[in-house]
């Protein structure tokens, strides 16, 4: 016992006497520094990293004939007599399928987004409303989605959208005497339209959520006296319920939005961004580009693309979002 | 074992509150009645009540039908297909177990042969256990069944590589953000919040390089590795949720410890631990979730025989030969204990899920 404290005080005074002063001071002070670091370099290993070396391979002509001899070279282009490493963003963004993916995404943010935050908030208005009994109850069941894994939920859609004439959504429509939709390789938009319903599925619970805390928040007062004075329900909705739930529900929306533009299960599991390739969502055009025409180059280019609008999303929600609240702990 | 009791009684809790709400509801309408009756309320009101309420039950419906249906194609086994009228749509007319049964398939203990050698002596100990058939569904009219049990087993390999080396990397980073003032700590705060709520699709974006990483280091078809990927991918939302919590224990337990001279280590493990359990308990489902759950990577990185749940599901989809009724059953039986499991946790979950922001 007392030869091991001795070494251990032997190898205590060794340090003392080696390491100076102000670098034992911030050892002292920063010690729990050693606690994150296995996380915060697993983290980067698996996530900034593959980042980073994205970003090389995107500067590279690498293909599955070239990259794992390590015998890639830089795909360059010729930009003011200088030769540049860009060849893949310059054929990129001369690429027609390129703008055709990058347009249905933004089409594809905008409506999904329309509608989650329509149906989020119109559900979550039913059950804070006044008249309706059992809405905590019904609120409860309400979220269960949530829970669902997105895998389970995607490729159940994929199967109620089914082609075939006693899938799920064809038998729905055949009630009404509409005849049968080739829903996932017949039209873009009924594919598209596919897609929007699924979406919007998988997020109206967090939608829910996010309004009904907010409705709760608006005091009863408000309305009371917007009905004194003999506002209708419109009216209400539009000068009292709206100011309170709008900035809750804004954050919700860009925090959804993001999430469309990286939706990639949908398009793939439905049918790989078909019609056609015409429903490709970016995250989904970078794979196939990478892993199924081997271009790993040009899908890292394509990927980086999308990761510059994702850092967008990630800068609007630090400045416009609350962020930053709670990270201190109070 | 006190968390297991407490989670035990407020199910119990729910549970009885759920089923007593029938005979609640039944009080309140005769109270209702009995009033109309007597003139102090309004029938018209009533009437306007019970139809909105009526309209709301009918909106959930909707919304949760797509969840019904599935199970009650999975109760209609081979009957129900995509591609014949014969499926029912609210109630199953003929139930049927078989596509369950098709699922789990065989359940049999094979026989194994164990051997010890009594080291010094020479003599060893065979022991052959017997085998034991729990199931055999053929007796049920099953004949080839599904890859479940396999696919079952890979996914239980990687969710325990997840979850050990996830609480492992996540439980002292979270304690120390709480606790502890050092350099960088906003900043890696502020960076796991940031790819938390924004960054779900980079792990995607930065797939190829990922998949030519793992094609160099031979890690393809490694289960192991697979399972460090989800673990540290799940580092910085569990971390930040574990660190919610254990900002909302009070400091002066600590602070009592260290006065009766407990080491920080001793603090850490004694005392700020046990406190922290509930918020353990979510972010211990919410790693193994990361993991069971993935379906990108793990299809991209395993061979068939590897693969876990989430693959071969989607694998199910592309094969038109298999009833939807089949399919319905092994979604179910990939789906539901997680949504159990949800559930029961949902008040932890939710307790713990107080980002900034996230409240409204």
């Amino acid at each position: 016992m007392s030869a091991i404290s001795g070494a251990v005080q032997r190898s205590r005074n060794r340090y003392e006497a080696a390491v100076p002063e102000t670098v034992q001071q911030w050892i002292d002070r920063n010690g729990s520094l050693l606690l994150v670091a296995p996380g915060l370099f697993a983290f980067s290993t698996f996530m900034l990293f593959p980042l980073v070396f994205t970003l090389f391979i995107s500067f590279t002509d690498a293909t599955s004939a070239t990259i794992f001899q390590g015998s890639q070279d830089f795909a360059t282009v010729e930009i003011f007599g200088l030769s540049l490493p860009f060849g893949n963003y310059v054929e990129l963004y001369a690429d027609p399928q390129f703008w055709t993916s990058f347009g249905i995404t933004w089409l594809f943010v905008a409506t999904s987004v329309g509608l989650k935050v329509g149906l989020g908030v119109f559900i979550a208005m039913i059950l804070t409303g006044d008249r309706v009994r059992g809405k905590r109850w019904m609120r409860a069941i309400v979220i269960i989605p949530l829970g669902l894994p997105g895998i389970f939920t995607i490729t159940v859609w994929s199967g109620i959208f089914s082609s075939a004439r006693f899938g799920l959504m064809n038998r729905f429509l055949s009630t009404f005497g509409l005849g049968p939709v080739n829903w996932l390789q017949g039209d873009r938009w009924m594919a598209f339209l596919s897609y929007n319903v699924t979406e919007m599925w998988l997020a109206y619970p967090f939608m829910v959520i996010i309004t009904v805390s907010a409705l709760q928040a608006v005091p009863k007062e408000l309305h009371d006296a917007a009905k004194v004075d003999g506002a209708g329900f419109l009216h209400r909705f539009w000068h009292v319920t709206v100011p309170a739930i709008k900035r809750p529900v804004l954050f919700a929306a860009i925090l959804t939005a993001a999430a469309s533009f990286q939706q990639f299960l949908i398009p793939f599991i439905f049918n790989q961004g078909g019609p056609n390739r015409n429903n490709e969502l970016i995250i989904l055009y970078g794979y196939k580009e990478a892993f199924q025409q081997y271009q790993y180059g040009y899908g890292a280019a394509i990927m980086l693309t999308a990761v510059f609008f994702i850092g967008i999303f990630m800068w609007i929600n630090v400045k416009k979002g609350r962020l930053a609240e709670g990270v201190d702990g109070e | 074992m006190s968390l297991a009791r407490r989670l035990a009684a407020s199910v119990r809790e729910d549970v009885v509150n759920a089923a007593t709400a029938p005979a609640r509801a039944y009080d309140h309408a005769l109270y209702t009645i009995e009033g109309m009756r007597t003139g102090d309320v309004d029938p018209l009101e009533v009437a306007k009540t019970v139809l909105i309420t009526l309209g709301a039950l009918a909106v959930v419906s909707i919304m949760l039908y797509p969840i019904y249906y599935v199970f009650i194609a999975a109760l209609q086994g081979e009957g129900a297909t995509l591609y014949s009228p014969g499926s029912d749509l609210f109630v199953p007319s003929e139930p049927t177990l078989e596509a369950f049964l098709w699922v789990i398939g065989d359940l049999a203990i094979s026989s194994y042969r164990i051997a010890v050698t009594i080291p010094a002596t020479g003599y060893d100990i065979v022991v052959q256990t017997p085998a034991i058939e729990i199931l055999d569904v053929s007796d049920y009219g099953v004949e080839r069944t599904s890859n479940f049990p396999l696919y079952l087993k890979n996914s239980l390999y990687v969710a325990a590589v997840t979850v050990t080396v996830g609480m492992a990397l996540v439980v002292p980073g979270a304690y120390v953000l709480s606790r502890r003032r050092f350099v960088g700590r906003m900043k890696v705060l502020y960076g796991y919040v940031l790819f938390t709520q924004i960054g779900g699709g980079l792990g995607i974006a930065a797939l190829i390089a990922l998949y030519l990483i793992f094609v160099n280091m031979g890690w393809t078809n490694s289960r192991f590795m697979l399972g460090l990927y989800y673990a540290a991918v799940a580092v910085p939302f569990n971390t930040w949720l574990l660190k919610t919590y254990m900002d909302s224990i009070p400091v002066s337990y600590e602070e009592a410890a260290i006065m009766d001279g407990a080491s920080p280590a001793r603090v850490a493990w004694e005392v700020v631990l046990p406190l922290a359990k509930p918020g353990l308990a979510t972010i211990l489902i919410f790693i193994f979730l990361a993991g069971w759950t993935e379906f990108v990577i793990a299809n991209l990185m395993l061979e068939q025989q590897y693969h876990t749940l989430p693959v071969g599901l989607y694998a199910l989809i592309g094969d038109y030969t298999i009833p939807w009724g089949r399919f319905s059953a092994f979604a179910l039986c990939f789906a539901f204990p997680i949504v159990l499991v949800y559930l029961f946790a949902q008040r932890y979950i939710e307790s713990g899920l107080s980002f900034g922001g996230m409240e409204g």
